[in-house]
This record gives structure tokens, sequence and C-alpha cells, in this order.
């Protein structure tokens, strides 16, 4: 595998595939193309030496049926050297062979826009004269390359979020490391660069070259915090572009040299390969692949042979000819310019059942590079299909969407509902027109194509139906109003209706993305009209549209735009040839020929083409007209030019075009095209167009993230990642850009390259945060070296480690990144630093003794011998930790609490300690009574306090419980599990605040007059207010719930004994803590609370428990692979520091004696509940006996007055038990 | 308000309170957050206002349901008065790997009966982790038993496999539907009707009632 073979077969197949691309359709095979190629040699001018004797090899090497791939990027391997004037519209650019090009689109006629990556300058090449080029081991650079232009143009530059870090970097210089580990080059050591000059000196400027973009890279970062650098950063950008463009091009050029090298090691594979050599390069002809089918096609065939039989048919409109200047068969180049045109067309409509409809057809001549770039205006790009097939989706789904709205909408009318619906069937017959494009443009995939685009259908179909079934059967009685009945059928419809559309175009977007974008020049309007028939139609119209459909689904070929095109558009194939390949060669005409050998001159042709035939030209009006958004100068240019011009289009101001392309050199010109396209490519593009070169994401999903950035797009905040930098801190050299690089740079980025890492294992959202990824990948995000790593992350980490892995495998993992990160010495040293820092943390502050002492020998050994050969003070120090820590129960560095709430923002506002303590309210009175209550006389009752101070010794006994909880206790539901032993001050605090709820209904029961019960609630709706005062919410909650109790609500008398305002007071405590719409009022306070402040954790227990089992424990990432979901374990650490944050205790005074008998009071009532007793039934049964039922007979109870002076013994209600607590009620 | 419309015709969607009830462990929350997840959400977040409110339609009707359950906190018994209250329907969930669960629903039933003032509150019960059958402690005679005794549905479901789960709630639906066409019907011509939600109401309602005429279901996996 080492030989040349893969450079080998993309030559030769390369241009026949271009040719399959640029007409857009598809090919029996390489083989028989191949073959009929040779065969028709008379004809066609002079075999390229590609073809000749590697033509088995080819057909062996790649399967039969290669499918029309859209090639990305082309090799010229023949000299091109337009020797014509150029237009102002026309720039075509010599090409030395060799070169590489990035391909962006490709015209019919042979010649790609593409840009030259060895001067950068972008402009119309002949593909005939280029190969495909994609050699395995440059795959990934090809790519990175690829995504960095795409972005590079699409990103305006002041988006910090994408270059305020360097992660956009990563991709090259990952690409960069694929070739060199591919070819065994990744070390200097290698004994292949030691031994070869060529591949040494070559690797060696690949990689300065790489160091000097990375350099760029910093120098961008630094000019975006210039206040007013535009100017500068855009300069930045445009020689990070022409970089990278280097940087591709000296990889090509090592590439050469080791395949060089490959040769000469091994002479078998060389010979063949000078074989290939010696035969002078000629490029092959665009049309010659052609010529069988052409020869086979029915009149069209006939039609192109005539052309071709008369070798300079009409000097006329061939005045090229006479125009080459080299001196080839001019006859034949003048014949061919004309050839590929219609051989094409005609190719196409044989070969692929499912040719476009008419109005498609145009649209196949250009295929683009499916581009993560929105569209610039002014290139007409808005045509290309996949920015339709975005467009088409975006609107079926808010069409969808908002019918789904409405069925949630409690009132639909009927024409609303009907609207919607006929938008959705319109639009959805909008988008299957573009899909069916899309497969009658190719067969690539097909099949799961076709699968799912009539799965959409099916779906589409039957919301039709039930949509017309619900219209229909909803009685002409209410004729406004749809009776909700059918909604679940509707709902469920729509839904499986949007899923099977999002994997409908996914696939789509797949086949686009291998095949190439073309133009669309579909006649969706009048598509459109069809669906348009008014309301009452409207089955009508479904009924239409199921046959139009069914016709498209039923003819396995999509029958092209069927669904929603005049049926004439449906016909069969034999239909059509005739009448296409009229206007075809028309077509071809218009649109220059590829050169032969020999340059052809675009100019010439256009001035053929101009006097050419009026059917071109009116078939250009037409097509223009359907582009009305097409900028006229374009417009104006697309009917005489057949060069694609595009290029300069690009610059916004420009009515015509600077001959940019004339003089190689400019780099300053083409820096202002990069930019103004850029520069409009970015404002245009809309966030559905950003998705569309690799988005997967869960289509779905899609319907609400669309409007929104990607998904996939992780931006990072840049204190995260600097990742991929070269180690910035070596190259810190912000000054001169300086192509020579030194040395050490050059080793600094090989070292960089020589990073194991696991980022790809990572997950984030749009906000940069991780969101999942594989436990090494975590570890390694833990220990970054670039740059402190989030405290939220960390924290996070740290807090949630054991929900997904053990303490021994993390162990593992820390000391498997402080292993590999070895190979990276540039790096070593800090992430070392950093394994060994997070296991102090862990020893120091997060060790949980009865979970973590199984991973104690594994860290003490890392300590001893890993960590103690490396950094001695280190190892020792981790030892001595793991002493400790084993030795001493808890964690040996208590966490502060400010500390353990430092992932929220302001932990530290709580009061300053030297304003002073307000002075406790105690009366005289109070002390009294608790002295007298301390030395054994009676206990004082609630009323005897003041509710200012019973409030405040409430809090600070709720505070202190609340600010014991260790955030451990709170994962994973502890506190629920095993009764709670495992969270003990959760149960603690949870137990108190049931014991105040519980006080405060005993309190108001224990006494049997009406006045004094009504005092007591009096008493303590006002405690409940101070509480309310404090932000001590916990107790409010406790207090109203037991004022509401109904034990204590159904005290009528009592409650008519308590003032109206006080009710009135109650009735606005209880909203504050009211759980309705998810405790949206406590909610709302709490949010911007600053502390002190206490909380009801009773919500916070909620929430914990709902993240905890709402949330998968695994998700899978875009590549499939399995990854632990870190985002649950996010919301779970972000709720416990929303918790924490509260964690901080209010400066009161503490009377102790009073925390005394509070204790003690809740401990009386406490001691109830242990035994067993239902205190709220108990409470109940007590209330019942002061205000029996049915009340308004007896005006006061009397009766039970003996029995319930003192607190009640449950025994003597017991009989009560059972289950039939109800019973009295019946009576 | 609603008490003028025809029965099937236009009616508004209703708003119902249900509290989802059972011991710790039972696997209730993953019942809720079941039904409530909407599966296209990626990331369930339990703290935003209507993260425990859904709309379903049953039997052509629309219902919004806004879901109570204290899952997590339900130490915090004085505040299960409270829930209780609120609610206008129960899902008294227990495990069918466990019988302590069961037992407990009894008292729970007790106290909602209690604080509803109202027996034929609508209840559904709920054999949750029907996946683990060869844990199974409560086999299904007793809980028919039990449903029978209470008058009310008894289903198994499992979460985890998401079965039966809406169905639950629908049955739950149902029930408070049918509770207020009842009420509805009663009151027809009682122009001092007011609201349906009004306790003093329930009262009446409870003595009207006819047992009877309330079906009696038993669902099984």
């Amino acid at each position: 595998m080492l030989n040349s073979q893969p450079m080998r077969s993309s030559l030769q197949v390369a241009p026949l595939s271009i040719q399959k691309t640029r007409s857009g359709q598809c090919d029996d095979g390489s083989e028989s193309t191949a073959t009929d190629y040779y065969s028709q040699a008379d004809m066609t001018p002079p075999t390229t030496p590609n073809g000749s004797g590697t033509h088995d090899e080819d057909v062996l090497e790649r399967p039969p049926s290669p499918g029309p791939v859209f090639h990305n990027y082309l090799r010229a391997f023949y000299p091109f050297q337009p020797s014509y004037a150029m237009t102002d519209s026309t720039v075509t650019l010599p090409l030395n062979e060799g070169e590489v090009i990035l391909v962006h689109s490709i015209h019919t006629n042979g010649w790609a826009d593409g840009t030259l990556l060895v001067s950068g300058d972008r402009g119309w090449l002949p593909t005939n004269y280029c190969e495909a080029y994609d050699p395995e081991e440059m795959r990934n650079l090809l790519k990175a390359l690829l995504n960095f232009w795409d972005l590079m143009r699409s990103t305006s530059v002041n988006d910090t979020d994408i270059f305020g870090n360097q992660e956009f970097m990563k991709g090259l210089i990952a690409g960069v490391r694929y070739l060199l580990d591919h070819t065994d080059c990744l070390t200097r050591e290698s004994p292949l660069v030691q031994r070869n000059d060529a591949i040494r000196r070559s690797r060696k400027s690949l990689l300065s070259e790489l160091s000097a973009l990375v350099k760029t890279a910093k120098r961008l970062q630094e000019a975006q915090k210039l206040i007013d650098a535009d100017e500068e950063i855009n300069k930045i950008v445009d020689e990070m572009i022409l970089k990278a463009f280097k940087i591709v091009t000296k990889g090509v050029k090592f590439l050469d040299n080791m395949n060089e090298e490959r040769k000469a090691r091994m002479p078998a594979i060389a010979m063949m390969t000078t074989v290939m050599e010696e035969v002078p390069p000629t490029p092959p002809a665009e049309s010659v692949s052609f010529a069988p089918e052409q020869m086979e096609a029915g009149d069209a065939g006939s039609r192109c042979k005539e052309n071709r039989g008369g070798p300079e048919p009409a000097p006329s409109d061939t005045s090229e000819g006479t125009q080459e200047s080299a001196g080839v068969n001019k006859g034949l180049s003048g014949a061919y310019q004309y050839q590929p045109q219609p051989a094409s067309s005609t190719n196409a409509r044989r070969l692929s059942q499912n040719a476009p409809s008419q109005g498609n057809r145009l649209s196949s001549t250009i295929s683009h590079r499916v581009s993560l770039v929105g569209p610039s205006p002014l290139s007409r790009r808005q045509n290309l299909v996949s920015e339709r097939l975005n467009a088409c989706h975006d609107i079926f789904l808010s069409h969808l969407g908002s019918f789904i709205g409405r069925l949630h909408v409690q009132s639909q009318s009927r024409p609303q509902l009907a609207l919607a619906i006929k938008q959705s069937a319109s639009s959805g017959g909008e988008l299957l027109v573009v899909i069916d494009v899309v497969c009658a443009q190719n067969s690539l995939g097909i099949e799961a194509l076709i699968h799912s685009r009539c799965a959409m259908y099916d779906h589409l179909r039957n919301l039709m139906r039930t949509a017309r079934d619900v219209l229909l059967t909803s009685g002409p009685e209410m004729e406004d109003v749809i009776v909700p009945q059918d909604n679940g059928r509707l709902l469920g419809a729509a839904t499986s209706c949007v899923k099977a559309t999002g994997e409908c175009v996914a696939k789509t977007k797949w086949v686009i993305e291998r095949i190439g974008d073309f133009e669309f020049e579909g006649n969706c309007n009048g598509d459109m009209a069809t669906f348009d028939l008014d309301l009452s139609a409207l089955d009508a119209i479904q009924e239409v549209r199921e046959r139009s459909m069914s016709n498209a689904a039923e003819s396995a070929s999509i029958a092209g735009s069927s669904v929603s095109e005049t049926p004439t558009a449906s016909t069969s194939v034999s239909v059509t040839p005739s009448a296409i390949s009229r206007h075809k060669p028309a077509l071809s005409i218009d649109k220059p020929l590829p050169q032969v050998p020999q340059t052809t001159s675009p100019v010439t042709e256009q001035s053929a083409e101009a006097s050419h035939s009026p059917q071109t030209s009116r078939r250009q009006s037409l097509v223009d007209d359907n582009a009305s958004s097409m900028v006229s100068s374009v417009a104006s240019l697309r009917p005489s030019l057949p060069p694609l011009p595009r290029i300069s289009t690009a610059i916004p101001l420009e009515d015509d075009y600077a001959p940019t392309g004339q003089s190689a050199g400019h780099e300053s010109v083409e820096y202002q095209s990069f930019r103004a396209e850029s520069m409009t490519a970015s404002s245009s593009g809309s966030a559905s167009t950003y998705l569309s070169r690799d988005s997967e994401s869960s289509l779905v999903s899609q319907t609400s993230t669309r409007a929104t950035t990607p998904d996939h797009a992780p931006r990072n905040q840049p204190s995260l990642c600097e990742l991929s930098v070269a180690e910035s801190a070596a190259v810190s050299t912000i000054g001169g850009v300086a192509e020579s690089t030194t040395h050490d740079e050059v080793e600094d980025v090989e070292s960089q390259l020589l990073e194991r890492t696991y980022a790809h294992e990572l997950m984030f959202n749009k906000e940069g945060q991780v969101t999942g990824g594989s436990l090494a990948a975590l570890v390694e995000r833990l220990t970054t070296h670039e740059s402190t790593p989030d405290a939220m992350f960390v924290s996070t980490f740290y807090l949630t480690f054991r929900l997904f892995c053990t303490p021994v495998k993390l162990a593992e993992a820390l000391i498997d990144r402080f292993d590999y990160v070895g190979e990276a010495p540039h790096v070593a040293a800090p992430v070392r630093l950093r394994a060994y820092n997070v296991f102090k943390g862990w020893l120091e502050t997060h060790w949980r003794e009865d979970s973590d002492h199984e991973a104690l020998p594994l860290i003490k050994q890392f300590a001893e011998f890993k960590l103690g050969s490396i950094l001695p003070t280190a190892g020792k120090r981790l030892l001595d930790l793991a002493d400790k820590v084993s030795s001493n129960d808890g964690t040996l560095v208590p966490r502060l609490l400010s500390s353990m709430g430092k992932t929220n923002t302001s932990a530290s506002q709580f009061l300053p300690s030297d304003i002073p303590l307000p002075p406790p309210v105690v009366p005289k009175s109070h002390a009294n009574a608790l002295n007298n209550w301390k030395s054994g006389g009676s206990s004082p009752s609630i009323l005897d306090f003041d509710p200012l101070e019973v409030s405040r010794q409430l809090t600070i006994k709720q505070m202190t419980l609340f600010c014991s909880i260790m955030p451990e206790e709170l994962l994973g539901s502890k506190w629920t599990k095993m009764g709670g032993i495992r969270a003990p001050n959760v149960k603690a605090m949870s137990a108190f605040t049931t014991g105040l709820s519980n006080l405060v209904a005993d309190s108001i029961l224990q006494f049997d007059e009406v006045k004094k019960r009504a005092h007591v609630i009096k008493h303590w709706i006002k405690i409940g207010h101070q509480c309310s005062q404090l932000h001590n919410y916990d107790a409010l909650m406790a207090i109203t719930c037991a004022l509401t109790d109904t034990s204590i609500k159904r005290l009528k008398m009592t409650w008519d004994a308590v003032s109206p305002k006080r009710k009135e007071q109650l009735k606005s405590l209880q909203a504050i803590v009211d759980f309705n719409q998810n405790y949206k009022v406590l909610r709302a306070r709490l949010q911007d609370r600053v502390p002190p402040c206490l909380p009801f954790l009773g919500m916070f227990l909620t929430d914990l428990t709902f993240v905890d089992v709402g949330n998968p424990a695994t998700k899978t990432s875009d590549t499939g692979l399995i990854v632990i979901n870190f985002d649950k374990h996010t919301r779970t650490a972000k709720s416990i520091g929303e918790l924490q944050r509260f964690q901080i205790p209010y400066r009161l005074t503490e009377l102790p004696d009073f925390q005394e008998w509070l204790a003690a009071q809740i401990e009386r009532v406490r001691e109830k509940d242990k035994a067993g007793v239902n205190t709220q039934a108990t409470h109940y049964r007590k209330s019942l006996l002061l205000e029996p039922r049915e009340v308004q007979a007896l005006r006061t109870p009397v009766e039970p007055v003996s029995a319930v002076t003192t607190p009640v013994g449950n025994g003597m209600f017991g009989w009560m038990r059972g289950g039939s607590v109800s019973q009295p009620a019946q009576v | 308000m609603l008490r003028t419309m025809p029965r099937y015709g236009y009616q508004p969607c209703r708003e119902f309170h249900v509290v989802v009830l059972g011991a710790g462990g039972v696997g209730k929350s993953c019942l809720t957050a079941q039904f409530v997840h909407q599966e296209w959400i990626e990331n369930y977040d339990p703290t935003i206002e209507d993260s425990y409110r859904t709309q379903l339609t049953v039997d052509g009707r629309q219902v919004m349901l806004e879901i109570l359950d204290t899952a997590g906190a339900d130490q915090f018994v004085a505040m299960r008065d409270l829930y209780m209250k609120t609610g206008q329907g129960f899902l008294l969930v227990f495990s069918i790997t466990s019988r302590a669960s069961l037992e407990e629903l009894v008292s729970l039933r007790d106290d909602i009966i209690r604080i509803k003032d109202d027996e034929n509150i609508p209840i559904v019960i709920v054999g949750n982790k029907a996946d683990l059958t060869d844990q199974r402690a409560v086999d299904r005679a007793r809980a028919f038993a039990i449903s029978q005794q209470w008058n009310a549905p008894y289903y198994e479901s499992s979460a985890r496999t998401r079965s039966n789960v809406d169905e639950v709630f629908i049955d739950l639906c149902r029930q408070m539907l049918r509770r207020e066409d009842y009420v509805d019907d009663s009151r027809e011509n009682d122009p001092y009707y007011h609201k349906a939600d009004d306790p003093s109401s329930s009262k009446r309602r409870r003595r009207r009632k006819n047992r009877d005429n309330k079906e009696h279901k038993c669902v099984v996996l």
C-alpha cells in the first residue's frame, strides 16, 4: 500500500468523473465509457496519458460505478496558459503542472471556478487539465482547509466567539498531523526523514508554514483586542487564508516527495509510473467520454454528430478556432466546443431515468461545492439546491410548526386550520420538488434517498388525509369551529411528518454534498399555484396532490418534480429528448468550451455565442426572468459569457469585473475579493445555511434550533480553549509575520502535532459548555494546559464524577493522561502539573473516604513512582496527602462555603462584618418566661415572644441546618434512598421544617377557646410575615402550609375571629411560596436575591430529582460514540451551586435560651411523629373535636374541652386509624 | 363560564391539577418525567415554569394538565396537604417490586379523601416498574383487589420502557372530565352554581354522586 496507487487511480479517473460531475448526470460506469472513449479516438483528441495503459487497474481499483462525485480539489497535470486577452468579465487563470485548486463550482462546460492554492488567485480553470486530488494521506488536511476557508469567509471577523480562541485552527493542525502520521514522518527521528533529504526539507517547510499560520492566528487574536482594527483584522484573515493554502501546497509537495521515495523503493511500481510519465500528457478533451452515449442517443445524438461531423462547422461562430495560438488540431477543438453540452444532456436523459424536468435542467450546468458559507447575494447563490433545500425545509417546518401550534391552541377555527394545513402542504410539496430534483440529478445513494423521500411523502399524505377527514367530518352546524376530536391524530400525523422530513432532508444533503451543489431553477412558483386553491377546495387539492405525488412515488424513479410540477413536467423520458436537445446545443454553446490542450479563448467564444442563435439568447433571457433575484449585472453577464465570471461578482461594488486574475500575483486585489465575499456571505448567510455542510444534527430538534446558532459548531469560550494554538507560550512572538520561521518554531509545531488527544470525544453546546464526553476527554479537559479550566466545569466534575465513573477509573484516567502527555514534551510539564493538581484538589477538598479509598493504592503508587520521578516534591506532597486522607475521616481542607459556591457569581455579598448585629427584641417578659421554663416551670407559649424575634431565631436555627448540607448529599437523589442516611443534613433540615409546621398546628390546636386559637393564628401570621421580610422562605413555607392545612383551615369559627387584614396578609404570604406553575413566584424572588436568604429546600430537592430522572446518563455524540451526558451533571451542579449560593449565615444574634425552648418544642412535636402517628390525621381529629363537622348547629364546642387541654396522646384516637378517617364525615 | 356550553360543542381547554403520590423509590418521578418530557427536548430542565405542564387530547377534548409531583420533597409532609387540596385527580403510584410501597398508598388515599372530603375523587392506581417482572412482589390479584375496593382503575406501567405512561394520565383525565360533565349536568338548572372548584360544592357533589355509574377497569400489561 505504500505505492502510489491511490494517487494514480485518482489520476486516471479524474477527468472522467469530472465530466460526469459537470454534466450532473450519472454514468453507466467508467469502464464502458473509457473504452468507448478510446475506440473513438479518431474523432477525439489524442488520448491522454492517464487513460491508456492503466485503464484496467483503474477499473479494478474503483468500484464499477463510482458515481459522479464532486471533487473539492483538482490538480493540474498539464500547464495551461490562457493566451487570449482577458475580458473584463472573465478571469481565466494560468495553471502550472502540479498546482492544486480548491474548487468552488464546476460549470458543465468544464470550466471550474476555483482558487489556486499556490497563489490564492481565483478564477476559471479548465478541468480537463486537472485531475481530482484526494490522496488518502492528505484527506484530512484538505477537508480541514475547506472548513477553514468556509469559516474564514463566512464569519465576521469580529466574532470573538470563533476567533477568541484557537479552536478553529485545530482542524488544520490535525490534518497535518494525519499526513505526517500516515507517511511515518511524524517525528524528525523517523528513518524516512533522516534518510531522504527532500522529504526532510519539505517536511520542515510544511511545519514552518504551519507555525507561521499559528502565529498569524495569534496576531489575529491580538488584533481583535484593538479597538478599531477591522482593517487590520481583515488583512490578517486574508493572510491566514493564504497561509492555509500554503500549508496545503507544502503538504502536497511533501507527499509528492514521499511518493518519489516510495517509487524509488518499489521498482515495479516505479516502472509503471514512469511509463505513465513518458506519455505526453495531453489533457483529455471534454466531450470524449460522452461520445458513446452521443452515438446511442436518438435524434439528440445525431444532432451532436452533425456538429461533430463538420469539424469546423461554422467557422463563423467558432472564431476561437482561428484564435487558438497553439498549433493543435483546430478542427477538433472547434468541434468539441459544442459537444460536451448536448452530449451530456442527452446522456443525462438516457442514463438517468429520473431526468429533472425542463425547468431544472438548466440548473445542472453548474455544480458547486456545498459550502458552509452562506450565499453571496451577488453570485445568485440562492438558487443553489442546497439552499433551496434548506429554505424549503425551513418554510415547511415553520408551517407545520404553526399548524401544530394551532392544534395546541384551544380555539381552532376551521379556516385557520385549513390555511395552516394548506400552507404546510404546499411548502411540503415544494420541498419534495427540491428533493426530487436532487434525486434526478444523481443516482448516487439514491435508494436510501428515495426510501426516505417516500416515507416523508407518505407521512405528508397521511397528514393531508387526516386533515381532510377532520375538516370534512366536522358537521356544518359548527361552521367556524372544529371539534378538537381529531387533534391527537392531526398532532401525531404532523409530528411524524416533521420527523420523516428531517430524515429525508438529511439524506438529501448528504447526496448533495457528494455530488456537488448545483443551481436549481425549478419553477416553484408555478407549483405552489397548484396548491394555492382556495379553502373550499382543500380536499380537492389534496386529491390532486395525492395523485401527482403517488405518481411520483410509484414510478420508482422520482419522475422529477412531478409532484408539483404541471402534469407535463412528469413526462416520460422518451418524450423529452428532442425538445431538450433542441435547447441544449444552444446551452452548450453559450457556455464556452473547456479547452483542448491548447488554449481556447473564452473571449472568442463569447463573441461567437453572442452572435449565435437567437434560441440561445431567448433561453437565457427566460432563465434570467426566472431568477428574479439575480443581480442585474450578473444577469447581463450570464447570457453573454459562458465563462463564469462570477468570481469577481463577489466584489459588491464593482459592476463589472476587475481584471483580477489577469496578473496572477496580485494578492492585494485578491484579498479584497476574499474579504468582500466573506462580508457579503456573512451578512447574508442565514443560520440555516450555516448548517448545510455537515449538519447531521438531530433533525427533529432542528425545528427549534434552526433559528439559532447550530449546535454542532461549538464556540468555546475563550478561556476554555486556546487548545491548539502552538502552545502559545512558546511561539509568543507576536511581531513580524515572518515568512521565515525559526527552527524552534518548527519544532514547536512539530511537537504539537505529536499530541495525543481525546478532544474529538467532547460535545459542546452552543454556549461552548461541555455537554458530553468520554471520561478520557473530560479528564483531558480538566487538565488542559493552555488555560485554567472553566471553574464551573471543574467544580461540576469534582462534585459529580462519582455518578459517572468510579474513583479508581478517575485515578486511572488521570494517570493515563499524565503518561500520554509525555508524548508532547512542550506541554507535558504544565499538563502533568495540572494532573497533579487535580489529584491534590481531590484529596484535599473533595475526598470521600468511604467511596474513594479504593483508589488510594493507585494514587499512592502513582505518587511514589511516576509523579515522584518527574516532580519529586509534588510526588511527596501527594503521598503525604494520601496518607493523611486515609487516616483522617473527612476532607483535609474544610471546604469554605464561599469557595464551594464560587461557581456562582456573588457568594461574597453577605453583610460585611463591621455592620452591627441587630439588637434582639427581648422584652423582660420573654426572658422571664424562658427562665421560668428552664427552672422547671410551665412552658411559655409562642404568644409570649415577639414575632420578629421568633422569626429571627427560627431563621438562625434553620440556616445552621441549611449551611451544613453538603453537596454530596444532594447527588443521585441520595436523600430519598435508604431513608436518607447518606444525606443526614438534608434530612435534618426537612425534619425541622416539618416539625415547625406541626408545631404551628399544634400550638393552635392546643387551645380550646376560639379567641385564643385565633390569637395564635394571628401571631403565626405575623411571624410568617417577619420570615418573609428576612427572606426565610423555608420557614414561610412551613408556616403557611400549617395555617392552610385542612385541620386548621376548617376551624371556621376561629378564622372568623381573625381580622380580614390578617387573612389578606396570609394570602399574600401564601402567594409567595405557592408551588403552582413550578414555584414561579418563589423562583423569581430567589433569582436575583442577594444572600442572606433561606430558600425553600424542597424546591431544590424536586429540581434535583427531576434533573436526575429526566436526563439520561449517556448520550450519543455526532460520531456515534456513547459518551457521558455531562450536561446532566452540569445541571445538577448548577442546581447545587444555586443552593450553595445561599449557604451564608445571617448576621443575627442567637438567643441560646430561646433556641433551647424552640428545640424542645420541635422535639415534643416530633416525638409524636416518631411514635408512628400520622400527625396530620391526629391534628385533624383534634380539629374535629374542637369544631365538629356541620358546626353551624353547635355554637360552641363544649364537649371536647377537657379532652384537649393537654397535648393529646394518640392512644385516645387510635381506633380511628386504619384508613377510615373519612368515616366520621359520613355520619 | 363553561357550564353554558353544550356538552359536545365548543369547549375551552380545561385545566386540571394532577397530583402524583407514592412512596419514595417507586419511580413516580420517572413516570412524571416520562410523561411531561417531550421526546424532542434533548435535555430536561425541571426549573422552568411549565416543566410540569402538558397538554393532551382526551376523547377529542383539550386538557391542560399541571402535574404536581413532590418527588424528592416527600419529607416535607406538611406540604402534602396543600398539594392534595390543589389536586383534582390523583395518581397513586407504587412499585410492583415493593409491597410496602403499596401499603403506603392506603394512608395516602385516606389523606386524599379526608382533605378533598370526597370519596369519589378521581384516582388511578399505578403499579410501576412493571418491566421488573422477576422482582415482582405484588401480584396482580392483590392490586386488583385494592382497585376494586377503592373503585379506582389499576394500571401497570413502566416508566423505563414507557409503557402505559400516557394511559394512566389519560384515564385520570377521563375521570376528571366525566366528573366535570356530571357536575355540569347536575348544575344545569342551578342558577346559583358558580364554580366546580369551590370546595363547598364538592361536598354536595359527594353526596349526590352515584357510585354505580362509575365504570370499573383493570388494565394489565
